[in-house]
C-alpha cells in the first residue's frame, strides 16, 4: 500500500515535470500553471511523510534545469511554500473545500512572490500583473481536479 | 507497548503518529540554506556549468517525449494541407529562389571584387561564416527572460557567441551549449546588446532590449542624433560576434523631451523573434575573431600591419573561445577592418556613438 502510493507520487511527478517541458508559447505559457507545485502541494496534504519539504526542494531543482535559470530559484521557492503548506497540513485537511481553494490559491502566490523577488535581485524588471495568472488557473485546475474526484485528504465530514 | 508510549511523552516527543522526521523548521532552514548556496555558487562562480551539461543531457529524451505531441500535431497538421496551398507556397518560393539567384550572382562578383581589393591592401582575408540550420524545440519557460532552446548543439559544431539569424535578420546570440541543444538569448533579452549601425547614414549604436516587450532601445544618443522614424538598424559587425550587414530592426518611434539629454528611440526587430521554427547559427571563424581582439585601438597604420600579420597565424592554432561577449571586443575590432563596410556612403560615417 505505502508503496503503491509511494510510486504514484513519483509517477505523477514525473508528469507533472513533463507537462512543464512541453513546448509552451505565447498565451500558453503566461497562462501555464505550475504543475509541478501543484503536484507537491497535492500529495503534502494526502501523504505528508512520504512528501515533503524535500522532495519539494528536489523537484524544485529539476524545474530551475528546465526553465534554463539559476540553480536553487525555484528550489527556494518550493521550499518555503511547502513549508507554509506542511505546518497547516494538519489544519488545511479540515478545511472546507472553498478555504482549501483560497489556501492553495495563496501558496501558489506566494511561490511566484518568492521567484518575482529572486528575479528583481538578479535585475529583472517586473512583467506585469499577468505574471500572476499561473496562479488562476493553477487553482482552477486544483478545483478540476478535486471536481473530478481526486480527493485532496480532506475528511469527507468535515465539510 | 504501553510503557514505551508513556516514555514518549515523559520524553516530550511526539507519538509514532505525529512522527515526521525532523521538524518542519529544520527542513526549511536546511533546504533554504541549500538553495541559497547553489545560487550563489551558480550566479557568481562556474562550477556548475558543467552539472548543468550533463543534466541537461539527461533531461533530452524527456523533452523529446515532451515534444511528441505538438509534432505529431504539427506533421498531421502538414499532411493535411490543401493542394491549393502547397501549390501557391509553391510558386511563392519559386519567385523568391529566382530573385535571390540573381542576388547571389551578383554576390559571386562582389566578394571576388572584395577578395581582391583587400589583396591589394594587404589586409586579412576575412573568412566565410559558418552557419547551421537549427530549429526550435521551444521557448523559455521563464517569462522574465527571452530565450529559445534550439535542437543543435555541441554535438554539431554550435559554439556559444554565435549569432542566432532567420530569413529577416537578427533574432538572438547562443548564450549556452549543451551536447544536443543549444539555448539562444533573443536580442529583446534585457541582458544583450547588439552593435548597430543605422542603414542610411553609418552612424553606429548599441541597441538594447527591454525583456518586457519585443522591442529594442536605442539609449544614449544625443537628442539631435539624426534618426528618424523608418531608419534600418544593421548589424555594424564590429563586435566580431555578428557578420555585419545584417537587419536588426526597424526604428518605430523617436522621441525627444525637454527634460532629457537624450532621444528616447524604439526600435521593433525584423526578425521573426515570435514566429519562426527555423533559423541560422552563424559563427564568424575563431582567427578573425582573435585577430580583431588582439589589435589595440588607436594603433599607428604601420604597427597594425605589422601586429595583424603576426596576431593571424597565433590565432588559427589558438584553442576555440568558449565564452564571447559582445561588448568586450567592440573597439578593438574597428582596427581590424580596414575594408570599407558594405554601405555605400561609409566615408561619411560618424564617430561610434556609445
Amino acid at each position: 500500500m505505502r508503496n503503491n502510493k509511494l510510486w504514484s507520487i513519483y509517477l505523477s511527478l514525473f508528469a507533472a515535470f513533463i507537462c512543464i517541458l512541453f513546448p509552451w508559447s505565447g498565451i500558453a505559457l503566461s497562462l501555464r500553471p505550475d504543475f509541478m507545485l501543484l503536484v507537491i502541494l497535492f500529495w503534502l496534504l494526502r501523504a505528508p511523510n512520504q512528501c515533503s519539504v524535500g522532495t519539494a526542494w528536489f523537484m524544485g531543482l529539476w524545474v530551475d534545469l528546465a526553465t534554463g535559470g539559476i540553480f536553487g530559484q525555484y528550489a527556494l521557492a518550493y521550499t518555503i511554500t511547502t513549508f507554509f503548506a506542511v505546518i497547516y497540513q494538519r489544519r488545511l485537511v479540515l478545511f472546507s473545500s472553498t478555504q482549501q481553494l483560497v489556501y492553495v490559491f495563496s501558496l501558489l502566490s506566494l511561490s511566484q512572490l518568492i521567484l518575482l523577488i529572486l528575479k528583481a535581485f538578479a535585475g529583472h524588471e517586473f512583467v506585469g500583473w499577468t505574471y500572476f495568472l499561473p496562479s488562476v488557473t493553477g487553482v482552477l485546475l486544483w478545483q478540476i481536479a478535486v471536481s473530478f474526484g481526486l480527493n485532496t485528504g480532506r475528511h469527507s465530514h468535515g465539510s | 507497548m504501553m510503557r514505551g508510549i508513556h516514555q514518549n511523552f515523559d520524553q516530550q516527543q511526539a507519538p509514532a503518529f505525529f512522527a515526521r522526521g525532523p521538524s518542519p523548521l529544520a527542513r526549511l532552514t536546511f533546504f533554504t540554506a541549500m538553495s541559497l548556496a547553489l545560487m550563489a555558487t551558480d550566479s557568481r562562480l562556474q562550477y556548475l556549468a558543467d552539472v548543468r551539461e550533463k543534466l541537461m543531457t539527461l533531461l533530452h529524451p524527456l523533452q523529446v517525449i515532451a515534444n511528441a505531441p505538438s509534432e505529431l500535431y504539427q506533421n498531421t497538421d502538414e499532411y493535411f494541407s490543401t493542394h491549393h496551398y502547397l501549390l501557391a507556397e509553391n510558386a511563392r518560393l519559386k519567385k523568391q529562389a529566382l530573385t535571390q539567384d540573381i542576388a547571389l550572382q551578383r554576390l559571386n562578383i562582389l566578394s571576388l571584387e572584395n577578395t581582391n581589393l583587400r589583396d591589394l591592401l594587404e589586409a586579412k582575408q576575412s573568412l566565410a561564416e559558418t552557419s547551421i540550420l537549427a530549429e526550435i524545440i521551444h521557448v523559455g519557460r521563464d517569462s522574465f527572460t527571452k530565450k529559445i532552446i534550439v535542437n543543435r548543439g555541441k554535438n554539431h559544431h554550435v559554439i556559444t557567441g554565435a549569432a542566432a539569424v532567420d530569413a529577416k535578420g537578427v533574432i538572438g546570440q547562443v548564450t549556452r551549449t549543451y551536447p544536443s541543444s543549444s539555448e539562444i538569448t533573443l536580442i529583446t533579452d534585457k541582458s544583450l546588446a547588439i552593435p548597430v549601425q543605422i542603414e542610411r547614414n553609418g552612424l553606429r549604436a548599441i541597441a538594447f532590449g527591454h525583456g518586457r516587450d519585443n522591442t529594442l532601445d536605442l539609449p544614449y544618443l544625443p537628442a539631435n542624433v539624426d534618426i528618424k522614424r523608418g531608419d534600418k538598424l544593421v548589424t555594424s559587425g564590429i563586435d566580431g560576434v555578428y557578420p555585419a550587414g545584417l537587419a536588426v530592426a526597424t526604428v518605430v518611434a523617436m522621441k525627444t523631451t525637454q527634460d532629457s539629454p537624450f532621444a528616447h528611440i524604439v526600435c521593433m526587430p525584423t526578425g521573426g523573434i515570435e514566429n519562426d521554427r527555423q533559423l541560422l547559427l552563424v559563427s564568424i571563424p575563431e582567427s578573425k575573431q582573435e585577430a580583431a581582439t588582439a589589435l589595440p585601438a588607436n594603433a599607428t597604420p604601420a604597427s597594425e600591419k605589422s601586429k595583424l600579420s603576426t596576431a593571424a597565424p597565433a590565432a588559427v592554432t589558438a584553442p576555440p573561445a568558449t565564452d564571447r561577449k559582445p561588448a568586450q571586443n567592440t573597439k578593438p575590432a574597428i582596427a581590424a577592418e580596414p575594408a570599407p563596410p558594405p554601405s555605400a556612403n561609409a566615408g561619411s560615417r560618424p564617430h561610434a556613438q556609445q
